[in-house]
């Protein structure tokens, strides 16, 4: 018997959050993929860059996270849990790398809700859509997330 | 030459990015990434948790295969040269399989100064599966 998710999740807009990226957070986050590219590692290689100091690598923002809009957030909005969700596609728009030292804002919402049958039963899609801006209100970046739930 | 420096001019369509071999993925490699990105679901983690959910064991976290990806673009093109990144997770990842990321240049386009080139992205396991497969934008620089 499959699941029911709560589709009055549409168009819900999270509490928007800021996060300040920490430099260490950078190369942490660079580390852990083993992309040892300088300008996310060497700070004089950043200082010399045309960006003036590290950047984040592309998937970096995945890591702005906020209990009130995190993932979790968003399963108790649909009724499910952890158990039964994959991430089903991801997509990045970056206008400008992120940089440590730098406060953004966060602002994620439920774009699109839709259900298909797949080969292992039938399975919804929840898309989200977050927006990162800088101090000055300009779109440094913007992420789309398709989250799966297994129903 | 990894980090050389690539023009707009020097591509065509039908280039192939240099591919990027990762792996063999082990757990700690998963732990570690959990830590980085925040993403601490024990489907990643836990044999028995991912086992009881129905996944037949641990998987690598999708944006681990994403980042090796992003890393195969910006090993070839330059950090900060990715405008767009999107991906659809295919397959997943398994410890002990081995990721190689791959691309092609299918468009090139220039207009008031930026160039921009559009590339079919994908990275497969050991057996030649896609695990993933999207599609990415990256603009470089011009000789001129």
């Amino acid at each position: 018997m499959p699941i029911q998710i709560n589709k009055g999740v549409l168009g819900k807009e999270f509490p928007p959050f800021a996060v300040t990226v920490e430099r260490g957070k950078v190369k942490e986050f660079a580390r852990a993929i083993g992309d040892l590219n300088p300008l996310y590692l060497d700070d004089r290689v950043g200082a010399a860059s045309e960006w003036g100091d590290l950047i984040a690598p592309p998937t970096f923002a995945i890591t702005f996270r906020d209990e009130g809009a995190d993932t979790n957030a968003l399963l108790r909005e649909l009724g499910t849990d952890i158990s039964r969700v994959l991430h089903g596609e991801q997509e990045f728009e970056i206008h400008r790398p992120l940089q440590p030292g730098q406060t953004y804002l966060c602002r994620a919402k439920v774009v699109d809700i839709y259900e298909k049958t797949g080969k292992s039963g039938p399975m919804a899609f929840v898309v989200r859509e977050t927006a990162i801006t800088d101090r000055d209100n300009e779109v440094v970046a913007t992420m789309r997330a398709v989250t799966v739930v297994r129903l | 030459m990894k980090y050389a420096r690539v023009y707009a001019e020097d591509i065509n369509v039908g280039d192939e990015l240099p591919p990027l071999v990762k792996g063999p993925i082990q757990q700690i490699q998963l732990t570690r990434y959990a830590g980085a990105s925040g993403d601490f679901n024990p489907i990643h983690q836990d044999d028995e948790f991912a086992k009881a959910a129905g996944m037949g064991g641990v998987f690598a976290h999708g944006m681990l295969s994403m980042g090796f990806v992003a890393q195969a673009l910006t090993d070839w093109a330059g950090a900060g040269r990715v405008k767009k990144l999107g991906v659809r997770f295919a397959a997943l990842v398994r410890l002990k399989d081995v990721v190689t990321c791959r691309g092609r240049v299918v468009s090139r386009s220039s207009k008031d100064d930026v160039h921009l080139v559009e590339l079919e992205v994908w990275a497969e396991n050991q057996r030649g599966e896609k695990v993933v497969s999207g599609r990415a934008t990256i603009e470089l620089p011009s000789r001129a």
